[in-house]
């Protein structure tokens, strides 16, 4: 028996204008699996993981979590589904005005409608797995990139989400910030998190990924282990596009 | 002697009388207009195509339109329509409604300074477009807007004179009347003006308070 993905989408395609820049992309991801998107810039990642929770709506194409179909005009739904949607932007968008303890508070308090005391409590919980204690009532202006991005990653795992969507979570961190933000997401791999990501992080990408994505042009052109992409790959675009970024980055 | 005694018994009651009037146009026109702007602001940015429109409208008419003329409109015009306004609500309406208009440009500016990104990741918590407004961008862009808010309220304690227009009786009203009875229309309007000096002063210390109360760091100047 084959078990239910936690979240599948079907065909998901979007147009600007003219221009598609998803086409037909279908994705399904089990339980506790980490699937890492690949591809140059412009080849629809970022769009893809947005359409996933509809921060921009796709022109066609279906989603599932957990086997059930979310109807997205359905305003309800679409506030519950994308609650269980931990989403980490390439630029942490961390709410400026308040502390990284109320970045944490605020959704629990405002959207889940918990309690001061136990929002709190969760978010100090939460702060700390990310290694941030000591941050706590720092404003973002007074944060690093590394701990601004931790915060965020704080801020959607109090959500309790059942899905982590991260979007190229270390390309604005400079090089000696990353591998603190990667750490926090291994971990999360290790706890069974179920994730999808995007990265330009070939190194962490062979190391970690369960499977690997390559999107280009908005195409969906190759997916297999990290093996078979890095080593083996039947695509030739997806060939040429991994010995460029070798070339860039070195094979770490 | 005769001087000192006309300046006490008159000139000042008059113009203490018409300074307590100013006061009472500018305060609740101050707060009103600003509740004002912050609605037509956010219904400019988030509103739907109607709401937009609707709002894009008011502001083009109120800006558009000589304060003077708006208040004639109420004092005068409205009684054609069976409605009648006492000088002093028919002014409170029209430095409201006016100064709204203002505020509105201040507070659309303030929103559109708030990074996008921040409103995705506020959608992606399951925030209702309501409440993301409410929690995450009104917040930050009240604080963006203050400076310039505060700018239309010292406007308006000035443009508060031409209430006398519509024979609501502040503190040009009062300097008015009895620089006309007296010809000492220099002496007279010299003290008028440095009351509204002194007033426009407080406005600014109490304007200057509330911005630094509202500091937080990276709103700070921009770390200037
Ligand atoms: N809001 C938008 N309007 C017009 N074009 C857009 C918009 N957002 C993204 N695009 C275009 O869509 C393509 C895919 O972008 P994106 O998903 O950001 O790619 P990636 O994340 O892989 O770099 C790019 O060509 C980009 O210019
Ligand atoms: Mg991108």
């Amino acid at each position: 028996m084959t078990q239910t993905p936690v979240l599948r989408i079907e065909g998901m395609t979007k147009r600007y204008g003219q221009k598609e820049v998803l086409r037909d992309a279908s994705l399904s991801v089990n339980e506790g699996q980490l699937k890492i998107l690949i591809g140059p810039s412009g080849g629809g990642k970022s769009t893809l993981l947005q359409c996933i929770n509809f921060l921009v709506t796709p022109d066609a194409g279906r989603v599932w979590l957990k086997g059930e179909e979310i109807v997205r005009t359905q305003k309800k739904v679409l506030y519950e589904y994308r609650q269980k949607l931990g989403m980490i932007f390439q630029d942490f968008n961390l709410f400026d005005h308040l502390t990284a303890l109320h970045n944490v508070t605020i959704g629990l308090v405002r959207v889940k409608g918990m309690s001061k005391q136990d929002a709190r409590d969760k978010a100090v919980y939460e702060l700390e797995r990310v290694g941030l204690k000591d941050h706590i009532s720092k404003y973002p202006a007074q944060l690093s990139g590394g701990q601004k991005q931790r915060v965020s990653i704080a801020r959607a795992l109090a959500m309790d989400p059942e899905v982590m969507l991260l979007d190229e979570p270390t390309s604005a961190l400079d090089p000696e910030l990353i591998s603190e933000v990667l750490t926090v997401i291994e971990n999360l791999r290790a706890n069974g998190m179920t994730m999808v990501m995007s990265t330009h992080h070939m190194g962490f990408a062979r190391e970690v990924a369960d499977e690997i994505v390559f999107l280009e042009d908005g195409h969906i052109l190759e997916v297999g282990t990290p093996d078979k992409i890095f080593l083996n790959a039947e695509c030739d675009r997806t060939r040429a596009f991994c010995s460029k970024i070798l070339e860039l980055y070195g094979s770490a | 002697m005769e001087e000192v005694l006309f300046i006490q018994h008159d000139v000042i009651p008059a113009l203490w009388r018409g300074m307590i009037v100013s006061v009472e146009l500018i305060i609740p026109s101050a707060l009103c207009g600003l509740l004002i702007g912050i609605v037509i602001g956010v219904s400019r940015v988030f509103g739907n195509a109607f709401l937009k429109t609707l709002a894009n409208t008011y502001v083009a008419i109120f800006r558009g339109f000589p304060l003077v003329v708006q208040l004639f409109i109420w004092y005068f015009g409205l009684p054609h329509l069976g409605i009648y306004l006492s000088p002093y609500v028919a002014s409170v309406l029209g430095f409201s409604l006016c100064s709204g208009a203002y505020h509105s440009e201040y507070v659309r500016g303030a929103l559109l300074s708030i990074k996008r990104g921040q409103l995705l990741a506020a959608q992606s918590l399951g925030f209702t477009k309501m409440k993301m407004i409410a929690s995450v961008v009104l917040p930050q862009a009240f604080r963006r807007a203050l400076p310039g808010c505060g700018n239309e309220i010292i406007y308006l304690i000035k443009y508060s004179s031409l209430a006398y227009m519509i024979t609501c009786i502040e503190l040009t009203g009062e300097g008015k009347i009895i620089a006309s009875e007296t010809f000492k229309y220099t002496e007279i309007f010299l003290i008028v003006g440095i009351v509204y000096l002194l007033l426009t002063s407080v406005a600014s210390w109490v304007l200057h308070r509330i911005e630094n109360r509202l500091r937080l760091p990276g709103f700070d100047n921009y770390g200037l």
